[in-house]
């Protein structure tokens, strides 16, 4: 059997041709045009991402210290200063680069290292609550300064975090008992597969841990808290 | 043209023998004893790494090595795992509260829940790492591109290592310190790129851990 096509039928499929390759081309070109904007799109958020501030939630756990307990019952208070505390690195040429919030760990720490070095211990909301528990005495600390080292600055292979603080302790009426200055230190070696996020975590667990040994060690060395002590 | 390839591959490996004979470590341990040692079944040891140096600390995978290698094979040792024991000795073994000399220890034990909680471990020996693997002498370069055709690296790197770690013992018993063991392993490593990067790394820092766990191990059985 023989098709005969006549030179028409011909024209009319070459058209349909050229409209199929120009309907292919136009596609195509979509599809580049919109993979090219994904990628921009996609490397925006990268470069957006890489240029933030990036934040840092301290996390640890604290062993409960071994020592003597103090037969006294403490109210402790915890200011929206400590709560909240949050410390902010800056880079070198002056923008944002860590955000470290530490407050909440603070509280953990404290929590775990008081209860064993008083006979009782009742977290208070406000000055006049620890008033009404009739306690012997109302612990208030408060951190005074954060300090980061990092090993692109200090070309050091070690990260650092030095922490000032400033213990309070009154009575329950308000009155003082004693006010010092604490500081602790911690520091981490920098490892390969690390990030810096969780160097700095913990780095500064090791600082608390720091601040949780030097204060139940040295709390009745302090002058004015060895003179209350002997007094009571 | 089969003698030129197999003169090549003779080249080949002789060139990567000599690479990683030259990437093989030399170990050097000096063992110092001051007093008798010796341990029972129901004693142990733990190993604890020195956090004091401000610029550098003992690595706890380095401590973990050497307790990991202890508590293995004959004569094995009971190891009481670093982080357990200080958790459980806080804050009395902590990088600013850890007892420096014997005489602090003396100090330490007089404690009663010091005194308790090691009674508890059975620790019989404290033994004190201090060191570290320092990267010296590096040398070469490597250069990699990447292309539409495929990428690849070309170029020839080298570096030495050097571990050194002290280990002090300390008698729990008798509050003194029984010996002290130096560790010393150094060794070259190269880095020849062709196409492909090929590590020949000199594992000075495994080394040092084997060696020193094994006259660890020997020094605290009184062998």
């Amino acid at each position: 059997m023989i098709f005969n096509r006549s030179p028409l039928a011909d024209h009319e499929s070459s058209e349909q041709t050229v409209s199929n390759v120009y309907s292919s081309m136009r596609k195509q070109q979509t599809l580049v045009r919109s993979l090219l904007t994904r990628m921009g799109l996609f490397l925006s958020v990268l470069l957006l991402a890489s240029c933030g501030v990036s934040n840092v939630t301290i996390e640890g756990s604290f062993p409960t210290p071994n020592i003597s307990k103090l037969p006294l019952t403490v109210a402790v208070y915890y200011d929206d200063a400590l709560r909240e505390f949050a410390y902010l690195e800056y880079s070198e040429t002056g923008a944002e680069e860590f955000n470290i919030e530490s407050g909440q760990s603070h509280i953990e720490l404290f929590n775990a290292v008081l209860p064993a070095m008083f006979e009782e211990v009742v977290v208070v909301d406000s000055m006049e609550a620890a008033e009404a528990r009739g306690v012997d005495a109302v612990f208030a600390p408060l951190i005074e300064e954060f300090q980061l080292a990092l090993p692109a600055k200090t070309k050091l292979d070690v990260y650092e975090v030095w922490i000032k603080y400033n213990m309070r302790l009154v009575t329950a009426e308000g009155d003082y008992i004693a006010d010092w200055v604490l500081t602790s230190y911690g520091k981490t070696p920098t490892e390969t597969f690390r990030t810096t996020e969780a160097a700095i975590n913990d780095a500064a667990v090791v600082a608390l841990r720091d601040l949780a040994s030097s204060f139940s060690l040295s709390f009745t060395q302090v002058p004015e808290v060895r003179d209350w002590l002997a007094s009571l | 043209m089969k003698s030129l390839v197999s003169i090549a591959s003779a080249r080949t490996l002789l060139l990567f023998s000599a690479a990683l004979l030259a990437a093989c470590t030399s170990t050097t341990v000096d063992e110092f004893r001051q007093g008798e040692t010796g341990i029972e079944n129901d004693e142990a040891v733990v190993i604890l790494g020195r956090r004091q140096a401000s610029d550098y600390e003992t690595r706890s995978e380095f401590v973990e090595c050497v307790g990991d290698r202890m508590a293995r094979g004959d004569n094995a040792i009971n190891i009481v795992p670093e982080q357990e024991f200080i958790d459980a000795m806080f804050p009395w073994f902590e990088p600013r509260t850890a007892p420096l000399r014997t005489r602090d220890l003396e100090q330490l034990m007089a404690e009663d829940v010091v005194a308790a909680k090691m009674s508890e471990y059975g620790i019989r020996y404290i033994v004190w790492l201090d060191g570290f693997t320092e990267t010296t002498d590096r040398q070469g370069s490597i250069s990699c591109t990447i292309g539409p055709g495929g990428g690849g690296c070309f170029g020839f790197g080298t570096w030495e290592d050097d571990a050194n770690f002290d280990a002090r013992v300390w008698d729990v018993g008798s509050l003194t310190n029984v010996g002290t063991i130096n560790t010393d392993a150094t060794g070259q490593s190269y880095l020849p790129a062709l196409v492909v990067p090929i590590p020949l790394i000199a594992r000075v820092e495994a080394n040092a851990c084997n060696r020193l766990a094994t006259q660890l191990k020997d020094f605290v059985n009184g062998s």
